[in-house]
């Protein structure tokens, strides 16, 4: 079988990632899916598409692990799987939220105000 | 000596604040940055869950760690209370205020189920001030005496209390 070139992330809780790549893959396609339901003119949808479709082509068109790593700059391989399953769960709770609308209710006028 | 001005911090953190701002303009009421770069987030009470929630998820902005939860007392505004969250991220090692607003009397969305460590910070902000937390898991007292009547950081709260020891 095959043997892991890694023993440990190093990190505790987070166990090693077999096939990363591929978990990677799924994820990102489905928050790109997500996404899709969210107006086109929402800058949530247009900054996240573009972080998404950045680290999608470097998972793509970098087989190697430790140089995937590198050019992410994001620590651990499986710290950047942690954070898209974050960033998959925040888009589904965005499409509730609706966080691009205007703004719900301005502040009294002193509310902000300081000095008082 | 006075501290050195970082002119490129201040931009990095402007452009954060501009960018935080235009995804989420529905709770973002005002964001500034102070002139010793900190970046402040003003926002209506109903945007906490969403806006904490955003910013601990987001790649962009990895807030993973609630620093502090506190309150402050401006008995002269309409809401007097102004609930203030100091948030850090460790991949990008860069610090965020949020506040939101309330009287005395309006109930406050709790950030336990954003971040664990809000659970005791509340309570304290509920002892103190008088600020409750609508759906918090035990929300009681924490630093005043059992019997104890009334809410000690309040600023029409007596320095020496109101009874004798």
């Amino acid at each position: 079988m095959f043997v892991l070139s890694v023993q440990t992330t190093g990190l505790v809780g987070l166990a090693v990632a077999e096939n990363p790549h591929e978990r990677l893959r799924i994820l990102y396609t489905k928050i790109l899916g997500v996404l899709q339901n969210i107006p086109k003119d929402a800058a949530y949808r247009k900054y996240t598409e573009q972080i998404v479709n950045q680290r999608f082509n470097l998972v793509q068109t970098e087989t190697d692990v430790q140089k995937l790593q590198d050019k992410l700059n994001s620590g651990h391989i499986e710290e950047v799987i942690v954070q898209a399953e974050n960033e998959l769960s925040l888009a589904r709770k965005m499409i509730q939220w609706k966080p691009w609308e205007p703004l719900i209710e301005e502040p009294p006028s002193d509310q902000w105000r300081w000095p008082i | 000596t006075v501290r050195p001005k970082n002119e490129v911090e201040q931009k990095q953190l402007c452009a954060f604040g501009e960018y935080l701002a235009e995804i989420l303009p529905k709770y973002i009421q005002q964001a500034q940055v102070t002139c010793f770069n900190e970046l402040e987030l003003l926002i209506h009470p109903d945007g906490i869950i969403p806006v904490l929630t955003f910013l601990r998820d987001h790649t962009n902005a990895q807030f993973k760690s609630l620093a502090d939860l506190t309150a402050v007392d401006v008995p002269s505004r309409q809401y007097r209370f102004e609930i203030v969250y100091n948030l850090l991220s460790l991949r990008f090692n860069s610090r965020i205020r949020v506040k939101t607003y309330t009287d005395e009397l309006t109930p406050v969305d709790s950030a336990v189920p954003v971040h664990k460590a809000a659970n005791w910070y509340e309570r304290e902000v509920w002892d103190m001030y008088g600020v409750f937390f609508a759906n918090h898991p035990d929300l009681r007292r924490i630093l005043t005496d059992y019997g104890f009547e009334g809410h000690p950081f309040r600023k029409d709260f007596p320095l020496s209390g109101y009874v004798e020891v």
